[in-house]
């Protein structure tokens, strides 16, 4: 079901959600950077994070009572509908992967769920250029838009304990690179390798929103 | 300085938490008994947020390589210096060359599941992206951006300086209680997709007793209970979320997000527990059941309010006590 | 302690609004002396001269309540006839979040509590008898 509205909730007084509404698509995308750049100088805000088509607001000082809140959320209503889609000037950053094999488990599963072969998701995966729409789920990874809907492939019912760094996975309509090892729910495919996050540098993170990635076809592994 | 004696311990340093990075995928971390932290912290005269070792795992073994205040509080976990026995939530005096030693939590029902020891001026480990707290997942701040280890030798910022001690404090469990029929519990505010899932699974939240199964930890905590059903199947797109938001993957069993969160996730949202009462959760122990309580925003507000009332009040009656010339005998 | 008692309301409204943990008034006509109990400003009892007590009993150190136990302990502190050292924490003092330790002033056997458990006490009163060995 899609939004025709945006929608806004909370995340008990931590913060709280604001959802574009329609298709996820990067004309929204950008819009919601131009939102957050605007909303991160609120006096109720501590940080502004971009998500798919979304934003997330934590709060430095939430809105006391209901009807300030309210009003808060009338504001980025407002801010929403003002907000201006911007194209940014980002980098374009290749990188090399291996599709299948040990590096990526999960492409039988990808297989049987699109009903393509390797070769047609290898085709697919490694063709756009992915902007990078967001950061999140841990240091440095990156959020990408733009991946061909025939990929497609739902969240892993039983996510797995240890996905490696340079892990590229499929979960749902999106696709990204891990930048650490750790847990995932999606369906990783392939692999690759690149210093995504490094904390003594400013900005800390390799990659922003508005820069944009291929992947660049190493080999497959069958 | 402090030397760690234990191995496996899963002790890390934390502060208050790293704020203002989740834009570049950083969670904020932190202590998961904040108030905890925060009440070791006054009772050294030490900032607020200044860092500590949050122990979660025992017996924990440290030993002082000089002299150095140092306060205990969060769970009671029978602290001896040498061998002698120490008060719990107490700041206390260590020489040079004294054990620490951290037993297993005391209390039956009511016990905590982490001690947090604070030092004389803070843990001393360089501050990264602002903050001292251990981030696991990207091996960076805390010590060395890990758990530690046997042999760890960690500062104190204020060891050697003369520090008052021998006070402590009557445990914020036993002055902000919170339970629901007998069962420790926690307010939580609906989230987006509450409305989404099934009437008789909405019920059964707030009315059910979840046990925290022994998947749990920093990260999040894996609940057991009556499973949660969506009225249709949801794949959300990604978002951000914080420590408390409470996930309800396919399996219908739910999942609180913990101070380790990851900032952003796409699994539908139940609801999220509040700020003011993630110290409790943090307290509570693997096996342990809690009871969820449906909340308004100004009632999350209010205890938030009386959260600070609580440790205004003891930073208030610390530092009178601090400042008083000593009672004669 | 006509004029007095016609004060103690307003003198305990105003202690209310201090930090101030114990007021004593002495005057010809009698002594009115105020405490903290809790969040409340109570009437204390005026305290009796113990010179023979006054040796052998531990005295509170501030105003408060005085505790047994520690609130997290189900066990008191001490026991009557338990050995205790000199310096040993054998009571506590709780003054609203805050415990300050009773410690025992020199070595001896506890004799008995002179205050129960969770009495609001007086600076200087008497908690545990603890003649000297």
């Amino acid at each position: 079901m899609i939004a025709q509205r945006p929608s806004i909730s909370l995340l008990g007084t931590t913060a709280l959600i604001f959802e574009a509404p329609g298709e996820m698509n990067l004309t929204s995308q950008q819009r919601i950077w131009a939102l957050a750049h605007e909303t991160q100088a609120w006096p109720e805000i501590r940080e502004a994070v971009p998500g798919m088509n979304n934003l997330m607001l934590t709060f430095l000082r939430p809105p006391r009572g209901l009807g300030a809140l309210a009003a808060l959320e009338a504001r980025l209503r407002d801010a929403w509908d003002a907000a201006v889609a911007r194209p940014r000037e980002g980098r374009v950053v290749e990188l090399p992967v291996v599709y299948g094999g040990a590096g990526g488990p999960h492409m039988a599963d990808v297989v049987a769920h699109t009903g393509l072969s390797v070769e047609q998701i290898v085709e697919l995966h490694s063709a756009p250029l992915y902007p990078v729409y967001a950061l999140g789920s841990h240091p440095g990874y990156c959020y990408l838009g733009g991946m061909d809907a025939r990929l497609a492939t739902p969240r892993r019912k039983v996510p797995v304990l240890s996905i490696p760094g340079g892990a590229v996975s499929i979960g749902g309509a999106q696709t990204g690179v891990s930048a650490s090892a750790g847990p995932s729910g999606w369906n990783t495919i392939g692999s690759t390798s690149m210093c995504f996050f490094d904390p003594a540098k400013d900005p800390p993170a390799a990659l922003q929103p508005g820069d944009m990635i291929r992947f660049r076809v190493e080999g497959i592994v069958r | 300085m402090i030397e760690v004696l234990s191995s496996a311990a899963l002790a890390t340093v934390q502060d208050l938490g790293r704020t203002g990075s989740l834009r570049w995928g950083v969670g904020t971390s932190g202590a998961m008994d904040n108030l905890a932290l925060a009440a070791g912290n006054l009772l050294l005269g030490n900032a607020l947020g200044a860092a500590a070792i949050e122990v979660p795992v025992f017996p924990f073994k440290v030993r002082f390589g000089e002299d150095c205040a140092f306060a205990l509080t969060g769970a009671d976990c029978a602290a001896r210096l040498d061998d002698q026995p120490l008060l719990p939530w107490w700041v206390h005096q260590a020489r040079a060359g004294q054990m620490l030693t951290l037993g297993l939590p005391q209390g039956g029902a009511q016990r905590g599941s982490r001690a947090m020891l604070c030092l004389a001026g803070g843990v001393d480990v360089p501050e990264v992206l602002g903050s001292r707290s251990t981030q696991l997942r990207g091996a960076f701040g805390g010590h060395e951006g890990r758990a530690l280890r046997r042999g760890d030798v960690l500062r104190a910022a204020g060891a050697g300086i003369g520090c008052k001690s021998g006070f402590g404090l009557v445990p914020p469990a036993l002055m902000l209680p919170l339970q629901q029929d007998g069962v420790a519990a926690v307010r939580v505010l609906p989230a987006a997709e509450y409305l989404a899932f099934e009437p008789v699974s909405r019920a059964a939240f707030w009315a059910g007793e979840w046990k925290i199964t022994s998947q749990s930890d920093r990260y999040g905590y894996r609940l057991e209970g009556e499973a949660l059903r969506p009225i249709a199947p949801m794949e959300l797109r990604s978002h951000g979320i914080v420590p408390g938001v409470i996930q309800v993957p396919h399996s219908g069993q739910p999942i609180v997000q913990m101070r380790d969160a990851q900032p952003s996730g796409g699994y539908p949202k139940f609801g999220t527990v509040i700020e003011a009462d993630m110290w409790r959760l943090g307290q509570a122990p693997i096996g342990s059941r809690v009871r969820f309580i449906e909340t308004t925003w100004d009632e999350a507000l209010a205890a938030l309010d009386e959260v600070r009332a609580w440790l205004d009040k003891v930073a208030r009656m610390v530092e009178l006590h601090r400042g008083a010339p000593a009672a004669g005998r | 302690m006509q004029d007095i008692a016609l004060q103690t309301s307003r003198f305990a409204a105003w202690l209310g609004d201090t930090d101030i943990g114990l007021f004593e008034l002495r005057t010809p006509q009698g002594t009115l002396r105020l405490g903290r109990q809790g969040d409340d400003i109570v009437e204390l009892p005026a305290e009796v001269a113990e010179a023979e007590t006054a040796s052998v009993s531990v005295h509170a150190p501030s105003v408060g309540m005085f505790l047994h136990n520690h609130p997290l302990a189900a066990a008191p502190l001490v026991r009557i006839g338990e050995r205790v050292d000199a310096g040993q924490t054998i009571g506590l003092l709780k003054i609203g979040p805050l415990l300050l330790p009773v410690t025992a002033s020199q070595a001896g056997i506890v004799d008995g509590f002179h205050a129960a458990d969770g009495l609001a006490v007086g600076y200087g009163a008497p908690l545990v008898d603890l003649p000297p060995l």
